[in-house]
């Protein structure tokens, strides 16, 4: 066995906290159970980790394996990486069917066309998504396997999420490979990322709850009115304007959880709102500004500030249109028009 | 002396006071009640007449008296729900059922496969300047911007039956997939191969003859987006076996052709078990 080859291995066990090693392992497939139950999993993460790499020697692993071993950790700690959403886009009908044996060749055709040294890796997960792992190399040296990007799709879908590397220069031709291989024609960033690769999928995929109004007969949940407390001395002064925050709430941000996103940035470029009389800027020139909202969960602190009486219901559109929108950074510019106000850009 | 005695008979006029008080407001308080009493007794006796009345077959000018005919108002809202609740019962059965939004109509389209009910899928519709959809939540992989190209501006019902023949489509699909993996993992080898809209299906299966078994890999195409049959099925086995198996293999491959997948797929068994 490659030493390079174990040593990636050992350092990839150690990224897994000692209480999972295991089962990681297991999900590896690549030990057998015997080898597995001659293994200390309780012992210090680097003795572990050794022992696993001489269980590997003896199964001579090769960068494939390892390959894979990493794609499994990546999945399981995908929220360890930041993840951005591509989007596709074809002209005409879409009615191929996909081969998934005709993706992953011509992936592998074209990334190693352009770049001899690159080690591909694919993982099939449920719900039909396909895990893609890259390691870059260039024409003159060998993959650096610790700078990987990763990619996931599901097919038939024009979305893909991808969570770079370092070497921001082989994006483009990821995305070509992609583009071809998934019989697209052209692919774009969209301004969508989180560290939460499920929730960007419920995001684009629509698969967060949404509210619309139907007759379909819903199941009333239980609605989190506080009990009428026994003591009909307490009286709710402004029980109906609570009511009202929580009807507006709802309607904005439906019944289930909200997708995870941790941050949204809105870039101002508008112009310099003031008295006339007071005149601060003297050149009328738009005033630049970020705005950073972060959370660890930014949607659910949004929905939860009008019934905390933190913010007037409803909130601003700017902020609840992040999941239909599908994005979570954003540029105002000024209306051009005799209407003052500033629009959202695309 | 003479201070002590003063205001001892201070003291007692005082009390004969308060007592004489006392005992006219008892006379009045008992002048009012029978005052009262004699104000209810006449509404009685006013009501026993208008009850006598009404008895007798002779409407009052004054009063309410409900006809007997009519049901009460209690009666008419309980039919209301009823109806109501029926009307929501055939909305949920045809599958598509619409509400009017402030801006627009709101779209359901409830998906099932031989009586199974299936996911919703929504869609909401703006109708001014132009029809156009604001938001749904319908699959990313179902063709909705093409059907919509095609039909959302001439012809909505045209349009909500593609939709919902392509929905249910896919959640046919869908299900038979699922049943197939739920019901036969012990027949099938390895994992059923499928993509987002269920339309290719690979996956391979134990076929026994003369005690032994031998491995047979079935590939399902399904051309047509609205249909829960394939259009193309390719069995194959593997080169090892019996020429006998062939025969059994095109039979497999018309039968899945044929019949929906997990129905076909019990059949298999079925056959599998009487011949062993």
């Amino acid at each position: 066995m490659d030493v390079a080859v174990g040593e990636y291995i050992r350092r990839t066990v150690l990224k897994i906290p000692r209480d999972e090693i295991r089962t990681v392992l297991q999900k590896w497939g690549f030990l057998s159970e015997a080898q597995l139950q001659s293994v200390n999993f309780h012992q210090v993460k680097e003795n572990t980790a050794r022992e696993v790499v001489q269980l590997c020697e003896e199964n001579s692993a090769d960068i494939k394996q390892a390959a894979v071993l990493d794609i499994i950790y990546n999945h399981i700690y995908a929220e360890k990486r930041m993840w951005s959403v591509y989007q596709m886009n074809r002209t005409g009908e879409a009615t191929e069917i996909f081969y998934l044996t005709d993706f992953k060749k011509k992936i592998k055709r074209r990334l190693r066309s352009a770049l001899k040294n690159v080690t591909v890796t694919f993982r099939e997960y449920e719900h039909n998504a396909i895990w893609i792992r890259i390691a870059w190399g260039t024409p003159y040296t060998k993959p650096n396997q610790y700078k990987t990007s990763y990619v996931v799709y599901h097919s038939q879908t024009p979305y893909v999420f991808i969570s770079a590397s370092v070497y921001k220069s082989n994006l483009p031709l990821l995305c070509q490979a992609l583009v071809v291989a998934s019989n697209y024609h052209d692919i774009r960033e969209m301004e969508l990322r989180s560290h939460s690769l499920n929730s960007l999928k419920d995001i684009v995929f629509k698969r967060y709850s949404q509210n619309f109004q139907t007759y379909c007969p819903r199941p009333l949940q239980d609605r989190n009115v506080e009990p009428e407390s026994a003591d009909l001395r307490i009286i709710q002064e402004n029980r109906s304007e609570k009511e009202r925050i929580q009807r507006v709430n709802r309607e904005v941000f439906g019944d289930g959880p909200q997708p995870k996103i941790e941050f949204a940035q809105y870039k101002l470029e508008t112009m310099f709102r003031s008295d006339p009389k007071m005149d601060v800027l003297d050149k009328k020139e738009p005033f630049r500004c970020l705005i950073k909202f972060s959370s660890p969960h930014l949607l659910e602190a949004l929905k939860s500030l009008a019934p905390a009486g933190m913010a007037d219901a409803p909130l601003s559109p700017l902020l609840t249109c992040i999941p239909q929108k599908a994005r979570n950074y954003f540029r105002i510019r000024e209306k051009k028009g005799l209407l003052p106000g500033s629009f959202v850009s695309p | 002396g003479v201070f002590a005695h003063l205001e001892m008979l201070e003291m007692r006029a005082h009390k004969a006071a308060v007592k004489r008080e006392e005992m006219e407001r008892q006379e009045e308080k008992l002048a009012r009640l029978k005052a009262r009493v004699e104000e209810l007794r006449l509404q009685r006796d006013e009501l026993r007449a208008k009850v006598d009345l009404q008895e007798k077959g002779q409407l009052g000018k004054e009063g309410v008296v409900s006809d007997p005919a009519q049901p009460s108002a209690q009666a008419v809202l309980e039919w209301k729900i009823k109806s109501l609740k029926a009307m929501l019962q055939i909305f949920y059965l045809t599958g598509i059922s619409s509400k009017l939004t402030k801006r627009g109509v709101c779209f359901s389209i409830s998906t099932a496969y031989e009586g199974t009910y299936l996911d919703s899928y929504h869609l909401d519709l703006l109708t001014q300047p132009e029809v156009r959809i604001l938001r749904h939540s319908v699959p990313i992989f179902i063709p909705l911007e093409q059907i919509a190209k095609k039909y959302l501006q001439t012809d909505i019902r045209r349009f909500m039956s593609v939709l919902s023949d392509h929905l249910n489509a896919y959640v046919g699909r869908r299900y038979q997939a699922d049943q197939l993996q739920e019901h036969f993992s012990a027949q099938i080898e390895g994992a059923l191969q499928r993509n987002s809209l269920c339309n290719l299906l690979v996956f391979n299966y134990n076929v026994s003859s003369q005690s032994k078994t031998f491995l047979f890999n079935a590939r399902l195409l399904y051309g047509d987006p609205c249909s829960i049959l394939p259009t193309e099925v390719v069995i194959s086995c593997t080169p090892d076996a019996p020429a006998a198996l062939a025969e059994t293999a095109g039979v497999h491959s018309d039968l899945f052709r044929r019949v929906a997948l997990h129905k076909a797929f019990r059949s298999v068994c079925s056959a599998e078990e009487s011949v062993a």
